[in-house]
């Protein structure tokens, strides 16, 4: 008799969500498997006011212990079928523990294959590396090119942060190495592909206590925001011009000590002010840049809340992201 | 080294080559805007950019490094890589100062160097998939995928210097020596030091030190391993364009 609790190809750590589309045009979650030490959970799935067409599953990443333990290795697969919606979240930051040395790392590996039309939002919380631990993570995401004119491409907004440990006890970036990698890859059904973007970083102590904070320069959280496919087109315009409407840095601040003017601004503009003073008052800085069909925003900050509130209110203020995937997808931001 | 590959190196190393580099100061300006209030006094000033430019040296030389070795060893993939250079670096600034100084040489190797290729197979072979780039990219044909060819300059640079005939470690370390001599030059024009004090530091044997500590470290580096090691440099280039007033283009 088989047994009826693990399959053969259950491996530790291993996930797989596999989100179905049942003709015409319902979602089904067929597959959410999972290992120790990882864990899946997924509420019912709902429909939000400003999507109703589309039903949005949803799951969370977690791990037993909130993290990692050194040499804990994560591998989750994803496949979005046509027009389906996905948002992951993560409960709490994720932890990376002590590793006994620098060759034991510890890896989260994700890959998810995003079918025409379909969207996915992943918004975690920061991955927080502890003293001495070995990290490394990839996120693969392939991108399949639609066939027909009627068809679009996949949607994607993911988000990847890390702060520089538990600043209570005295970490600050000390680590040992800590690599994270994104990439989005155009494949084509033949099974062809091409990478499309990358954003690769990787901090590496080289054996010196010290050297990563000292690279850093006060940030204290460091984030990228991608974003692909035509969802997402208007939240990545907001993007780039926001980032064109940043003062100028060096500039004469002739605004700031004038108190005419502030009445007749509309609410947008006096909303945009109070996030740029919020954003010198956090010390945080941040670019975004356009190409290839994505939106990419880079930030730092003194503060992982300062971090956390600035991309929270950006994404709320444009709307995209509550609007198609509910305020549920914003709750590792809160 | 021979007296040949000594030569294509010093044409190379030369500021004099029309490559402008001369217009990019790799984020140092905005380093210098974005840290005003903090460097108050000239040492002050002095001291961030000694760690400034190491920092610089160790994330061109984890970005682009790669890439110009691969080149060099494979100048075939010259347009695999210069899609996913493309892909790797999610920065207006810094692609427009890669694009336009891989440009530059792919001008400069059309109309003046592509006849001096050395003689050896490897060089001939690299010489060929540089004319074959050239005009692949003036074709501006877009890809299967609908992208189409840049022109970055670090995968241009590591093949132009294998069709010269320089070896892999000259290679290398006159990537990076380039670099060093750009940022350097920008701080003279930024009045951060002078020009004495730039060229004493460029002979110092502590940016040697740097840029061979740098080289080993991306030995046997892959180009799909690129990875950015120093984010802020991200931060500073990007916010470049958000500068009330500039004298470079990076």
């Amino acid at each position: 008799m088989s047994n009826p609790f693990l399959t053969s190809t259950a491996k530790p750590g291993y996930g797989t969500i596999y989100l179905a589309l049942l003709p015409p045009s319902t979602p089904r979650l067929r597959t959410a498997s999972y290992q120790y030490p990882l864990k899946l959970v997924s509420p019912v799935p709902t429909r939000t006011a400003g999507a109703p067409a589309h039903l949005v599953h949803m799951v969370y990443l977690l791990t037993y212990g909130g993290g990692l333990v050194a040499g804990d290795s994560i591998t989750v697969d994803v496949t979005l079928e046509p027009t389906t919606r996905l948002v992951l979240l993560t409960q709490g930051s994720t932890k990376l523990f002590k590793a006994p040395g620098r060759d034991v790392v510890s890896k989260q590996c994700m890959t998810v294959n995003l079918a025409p039309g379909s969207a996915l939002c992943y918004l975690p919380d920061p991955v927080q590396p502890f003293r001495h631990s070995c990290f490394a993570q990839r996120q693969v995401y392939n991108v399949v090119v639609p066939g027909g004119a009627e068809q679009t491409v996949g949607n994607l907004c993911v988000l990847d942060w890390v702060c520089n440990g538990r600043p209570a006890n005295g970490e600050k970036w000390s680590f040992h190495r800590y690599g994270s990698r994104n990439e989005i890859y155009l494949a084509h059904p033949d099974g062809k592909r091409r990478l499309l973007l990358r954003d690769n970083v990787l901090l590496d102590d080289h054996g010196l206590d010290g050297s990563i904070a000292s690279r850093m320069s006060e940030l204290a959280v460091l984030g990228t925001l991608i974003l692909h496919g035509p969802l997402f087109h208007s939240l990545g315009r907001f993007f780039m011009a926001e980032f064109k409407d940043l003062p100028r840095v060096g500039g004469r601040k002739w605004d700031s000590s004038s108190e005419s003017g502030d009445e007749d601004m509309d609410p947008a503009t006096s909303r945009r002010a109070a996030r740029q003073e919020q954003e010198t008052a956090d010390g945080l800085l941040w670019s975004a840049a356009s190409l290839r069909g994505c939106v990419v925003v880079k930030f730092g900050s003194r503060e992982v809340e300062g971090g956390r509130q600035w991309v929270r209110a950006m994404l709320i203020e444009e709307g995209t992201v509550a609007r198609e995937f509910g305020d549920k997808s914003l709750l590792c931001l809160r | 080294m021979t007296t040949a590959s000594l030569h294509a190196l010093l044409i190379l190393s030369d500021s004099a080559l029309p490559l402008g580099s001369f217009a990019f100061s790799s984020g140092l300006e905005s380093f210098l805007a974005h840290n005003k209030q903090r460097h108050t006094n000239s040492h002050a000033r002095l001291t961030a950019f000694d760690a400034f430019v190491e920092q610089s040296i160790s994330n061109i030389a984890s970005t682009a490094l790669p890439y110009v070795l691969t080149a060099y060893d494979d100048p075939t993939q010259l347009e695999d890589l210069d899609n996913d250079f493309d892909a790797s670096t999610p920065c207006t600034v810094a692609r427009r100062a890669s694009v336009s100084q891989g440009r530059a040489l792919l001008g400069i190797w059309e109309r003046a160097l592509s006849t001096s290729a050395a003689s050896t197979a490897p060089s001939q072979n690299a010489a060929k998939e540089c004319t074959a780039f050239a005009l692949a990219y003036k074709s501006a044909k877009p890809d299967a995928f609908g992208l189409q060819l840049n022109g970055h300059f670090p995968p241009l640079f590591g093949a132009a210097c294998s069709a010269l005939g320089l070896s892999a470690e000259d290679t290398a370390y006159l990537f990076l020596l380039n670099h060093a001599k750009a940022l350097l030059s920008a701080a003279v024009r930024a009045s951060v030091m002078g020009p004495y004090q730039s060229q004493a530091m460029l002979a110092s044997s502590k940016l040697q030190a740097c840029i061979r500590a740098c080289i080993e470290r991306e030995r046997g580096a892959r180009a799909d391993d690129a990875a950015v090691t120093v984010p802020a440099m991200d931060l500073w280039m990007g916010r470049h364009e958000l500068l009330y007033s500039r004298i470079f283009n990076s």
